[in-house]
């Protein structure tokens, strides 16, 4: 697998084998990811076999969680963020709805996805306003809009049978969801390593100067970059709508954070450049393999919560630069107790 | 460098082994109960007060029938719900409890379960008219009666004069909160159009979220131009007469009714701040989910779906033994 | 502040054609207002509410502003110091509010009120320091770190606490608080106007301050400037969770009530009020003043669309439309100047 980090320096060539499998795997970023979805995995094993004889449902429940995910990956990448993706997912179910045609329904949905991108994009592009807040902005006003038009009640899809089909397996065991959620991901994992544009997009999180020194349209990757994450929004959206045969308002509660979590965890890194689809990929499996699991062990709900937030915090902090960080850190804190007697001190 | 990865590793190991100790010993215990297997598949829990009572009560009742229970919470979000119910399916309990999350979403949940040949009993809010025929049962209030009642009460207070009314509406978008709005509104058009509701804000079933949105309402209508108010729910009217309080109103010439009848609103009532409530019994709701599962995996023929009796408390009645508010 | 550099990680503006006469009147006019967008906006609002919207003035409705801002005012004063230090947002501030709040009022049930107190703000120096290692010590991405605490937090509290609703007595200390009152201003309000004092002189008169400031707009130069800079992301998440503890307070005085579900939406609720108020979510710039605007902002805008029989979905799009329009004049008149 080639490594997709922008510009590569010419490094000195490698002596031994080990030591350029060594230097590969010290480029890459889902590290974190393998250690979380090994533990999760072991333990799933030994727990809760049911977690692999029933492999069709953890998936679709990784399907739920990482769809959205791997859009926001791209533009996480470039350094941005979209804070709308779950207003998206839900707008997008809406208009789907408005229309009795399933075709239609679903280019209506997603057309949204492109319109919400275009408009994102404008405002950071063109504007010049920081993504977070702009599209902290269109998350209001997207769950407003769905709100609205579907005057704050579900509403049903007008052709059932068809949706109650769309959530049966047509690829094996595989429902649609999974196999547009394999898709998807073969997609963007092939635009970003092998597509020169989506090569760019490193370049773009990376350094943006320096990428528009060397001659990238940074602008029309950054309006690339947002319309896709829309799109893949706007296209789990619809997909949620299908499976569960109705448009629903006050949908998407946990898509944004579990999306986070998701490319968090894989090592995506939220300064952008760094990170890969790959690793969401992966972060999404340790998240839903953990919420299917603790699901089966029926433990108490509130008991799940705490596990679920403690292995995340554990993962984000036994990071090996984590740990490398704690120890700076308590060295400088160490010398910083030195040094304040004679400078001046924090009050 | 390797100091820290080993560092790292043998973190994880611990954490993997305590989740593994901790793991273990919670599914020892839920083995011991070699009984028959149920998923309840519910959109709240600890996270609100009804529910809390509910699975107090639903609990209690599972060990008395010798049920081992799983419980999900989906926190209203229907998708997770859909998920939890594929899971479910996957588990091969011999019944599944649903509460749905939001009614219109649990068809494929249904026929799923149906092809694996699990039975669904329903409780709490029921699934559409034409789902029906794949249930097992359903046990529960009925929502939309109780917003019915409520505006009973209403339209016997207003006896026959023009008021109007100001309404605090549910959490937007949840499904109790939308059938007791049509329940309650429905039933006004056709019993007493005397009363006109002039103001609707959601108070998003708390109560300083209530309190501060009525007091809005009657700022806008003119407190004076108000004669009653109408709550979806006990502790949003708590707020709502916190509100009418704080400016200087006579609550007790005001017609106020809501549902619930709960610990906050049940004094209301019995010192005539409230009119009148509807009850809703969290227990009973949580209870009768088991009882009408156990029936249905005794074999017995349920036909008749099980409604939570909707008791209309007042002044009257509210210090009444069967009607005490459990939460 | 302003000899404190802009955050490099701010999306440049793209390259305009360079003028020779430099800015004009009309562009430092809009770049003057830009500066004060808040103060603009939130004079103008309330002006216009005033005249317009019938009751808006009245001593009834001023207190449900304050009842609208206060609490939500404190967590966003408290988290104010997390963005300005560069470090995105406290999404644990849900569950801090809410831990807030039951352990006031579950504990002063069944011991007494100053313990409550007590256990509460020792719980609130937990979060803090779970947070603030993290993301201070071990450099943890501050977004996740704080979600998970979100997680484990209203875990924890929802099975120790059983996840009942929790009420004071009636007419009991907590509820006489809570009722007290200034003339129209509520003692929300008045808690909310301490807390800002006591954080803005933090933020902008003290050495902390200047270092969290410092530390926003360049964390490396600041490090290496000799500043234990560790300390001062634990610092700032330690007054975060103070702020919220108190919050929760404020929110139980309020209704007397106390459930677990009670703050939903308080994290981006208040980091919407800060950055409607100005403060850069990439940290460096921004102070407590304008948050503080921000929240009066925002709670007189919801005030008076509720007030005018506005919608909930319609409140959201006018929130969340003007989270962008106030931003982009900021943007668009910083993009004029530079021409």
């Amino acid at each position: 697998m080639s490594t997709p980090h922008g510009i590569n320096f010419g490094e000195a060539p490698a002596r031994t084998r080990v030591d350029q499998l060594r230097r590969t795997l010290g480029r890459r970023t889902e590290g974190r990811a393998v250690a979380l979805l090994a533990v999760v995995l072991v333990v799933a094993l030994v727990m809760e076999p049911l977690v692999f004889s029933a492999y069709p449902v953890t998936l679709s429940r990784v399907a739920l969680v990482g769809l959205v995910a791997l859009g926001l990956t791209v533009v996480i990448l470039m350094g941005e963020l979209d804070l709308s993706v779950a207003s998206t997912v839900v707008l997008a179910g809406v208009m789907m709805a408005q229309t009795d045609n399933v075709a239609l329904g679903v280019l209506l949905a997603l057309g949204t996805g492109v319109a919400v991108g275009l408009v994102n994009a404008f405002f950071v592009v063109k504007v010049g306003i920081n993504s977070f807040i702009a599209t902290l902005g269109m998350l209001f006003v997207l769950k407003g809009l769905a709100i609205v038009i579907s005057r704050s009640e579900p509403i049903p899809l007008e052709n059932i049978t068809f949706a109650i089909q769309f959530g049966l397996p047509i690829v094996g065991p595989l429902t649609p969801r999974i196999v547009i959620f394999v898709l998807a991901f073969v997609l963007l994992h092939l635009f970003l390593t092998r597509m020169r544009a989506g090569r760019e997009f490193y370049a773009v999180g990376g350094n943006r100067q320096a990428a528009r020194d060397a001659g990238i349209p940074v602008d029309r990757r950054l309006v690339t970059g947002f319309v896709m994450c829309s799109v893949i929004a706007a296209g789990a959206g619809a997909i949620d709508t299908l499976e569960r045969t109705a448009a629903d308002p006050t949908a998407g509660s946990t898509v944004l954070l579990s999306s986070f979590a998701a490319a968090i965890i894989g090592g995506v890194a939220l300064t952008g450049g760094r990170g890969s689809i790959l690793g969401t990929l992966i972060g999404a499996f340790s998240l839903g393999t953990l919420e299917v699991g603790l699901t089966l062990t029926g433990v108490q709900v509130d008991i799940q919560q705490i596990y679920i937030g403690g292995v995340l915090l554990l993962a984000v902090m036994t990071d090996p630069a984590s740990l490398r960080a704690a120890r700076s850190s308590l060295r400088t804190s160490l010398h910083g107790v030195r040094a304040r007697s004679t400078d001046r001190g924090l009050t | 460098m390797r100091s820290t990865r080993t560092a790292a590793a043998v973190m994880t190991l611990l954490f993997a082994a305590s989740a593994l100790s901790a793991c273990g010993s919670d599914s020892a215990s839920s083995a011991s109960g070699d009984g028959t297997k149920v998923y309840a598949l519910l959109p709240q829990g600890t996270d609100q007060p009804y529910g809390t009572e509910y699975l107090k009560a639903m609990n209690a009742e599972a060990e008395k029938e010798g049920l081992d229970l799983t419980i999900t919470n989906s926190q209203y979000d229907a998708d997770k719900q859909a998920s939890d119910c594929q899971v479910a399916v996957a588990a091969k309990p011999d019944l599944i409890i649903l509460w749905p999350a939001v009614a219109d979403t649990v068809r494929p949940c249904l026929e799923r379960a149906k092809a694996a040949g699990i039975p669904v009993t329903v409780t709490n809010s029921d699934v559409k008219e034409e789902d029906k025929s794949l249930t097992a049962g359903y046990s529960g209030p009925d929502t939309y009666g109780q917003g019915a009642a409520s505006a009973e009460i209403m339209c016997e207070l207003a006896d026959g004069k023009d008021i109007n009314i100001l309404q605090v509406e549910g959490l937007t978008g949840n499904t109790t909160a939308i059938n007791r709005k049509a329940g309650f509104e429905e039933t006004i058009d056709e019993n007493c159009p005397n009363v006109k509701i002039i103001a609707s804000q959601p108070g998003d079933w708390n109560k300083d979220d209530s309190q501060t949105v009525t007091s809005e309402m009657l700022t806008a209508a003119g407190a004076k131009n108000i004669q009653g108010i109408y709550a979806a729910d006990d502790t949003m009217v708590a707020g709502a007469i916190d509100a009418l309080k704080s400016q200087g109103l006579d609550v007790k010439k005001m017609l106020i009714t809501s549902i619930g009848n709960t610990k906050l609103g049940n004094p209301l009532v019995v010192n005539g701040e409230l009119d009148g409530t509807v009850f809703q019994s969290s227990a009973w709701d949580g209870q009768n989910a088991v009882t009408l599962a156990a029936k249905v995996l005794d074999g017995e023929e349920v036909d008749e779906d099980l409604f939570m009796p909707s008791v209309k408390v007042t002044e009257a009645n509210a210090s009444d033994a069967e009607v005490t508010p459990n939460w | 502040m302003n000899q404190l550099a802009e955050s490099p990680t701010v999306a440049a503006p793209t390259a305009a054609e360079p003028r020779a006469d430099g800015p004009s009147i009309a562009a430092k006019a809009l770049l003057w207002a830009a500066e004060r967008g808040i103060v603009v906006f939130t004079v103008v609002l309330i002006l216009a509410s005033v005249l317009f919207v019938d009751g808006f003035a009245s001593a009834v409705n001023v207190a449900d502003v304050f009842h609208r801002a206060a609490p939500i005012g404190i967590v966003a004063v408290g988290m104010t110091f997390v963005v300005i230090s560069g470090n995105y947002l406290d999404l644990s501030v849900v569950a801090q509010v809410a831990t807030g709040a039951v352990i006031l009022i579950g504990v002063s049930n069944s011991h007494s009120i100053p313990i409550a107190i007590l256990v509460a703000l020792a719980v609130s120096v937990v979060y803090g320091l779970v947070n603030g290692v993290a993301v201070g010590y071990f450099k943890a991405n501050a977004v996740i770190v704080t979600l998970s605490t979100t997680y484990i937090g209203l875990g924890l509290l929802r099975w120790l606490s059983g996840g009942s609703i929790f009420f004071g007595p009636r007419d009991g200390t907590i509820e006489s608080f809570g009722d007290i009152k200034l003339g129209a201003v509520p003692i929300s309000a008045i808690v909310l106007v301490v807390v800002a004092l006591v954080l803005g002189f933090l933020l902008s008169r003290t050495n902390f301050g200047f270092v969290v400031r410092a530390f926003g707009s360049n964390k490396e130069a600041t490090r290496l400037s000799g500043v234990n800079t560790p300390v001062v992301v634990l610092g700032a998440f330690l007054i975060t969770s103070f702020a919220a503890t108190i919050a929760g307070f404020v929110l139980a005085a309020y209704s007397n009530t106390a459930v677990s579900s009670m703050s939903d939406g308080y994290d981006f609720g208040a980091l919407a009020a800060i950055i409607i108020g100005g403060t850069s979510v990439f940290g460096g710039k921004g102070s407590v003043l304008r948050t503080v605007l921000g929240v009066v902002f925002v709670s007189v805008l919801t005030n008076v669309l509720v007030l005018s029989g506005v919608g909930f979905g319609w409140q959201q799009v006018a929130i969340g439309s003007l989270i962008v329009l106030a931003v982009s004049v900021d943007a668009l008149a910083r993009k004029v100047s530079k021409k």
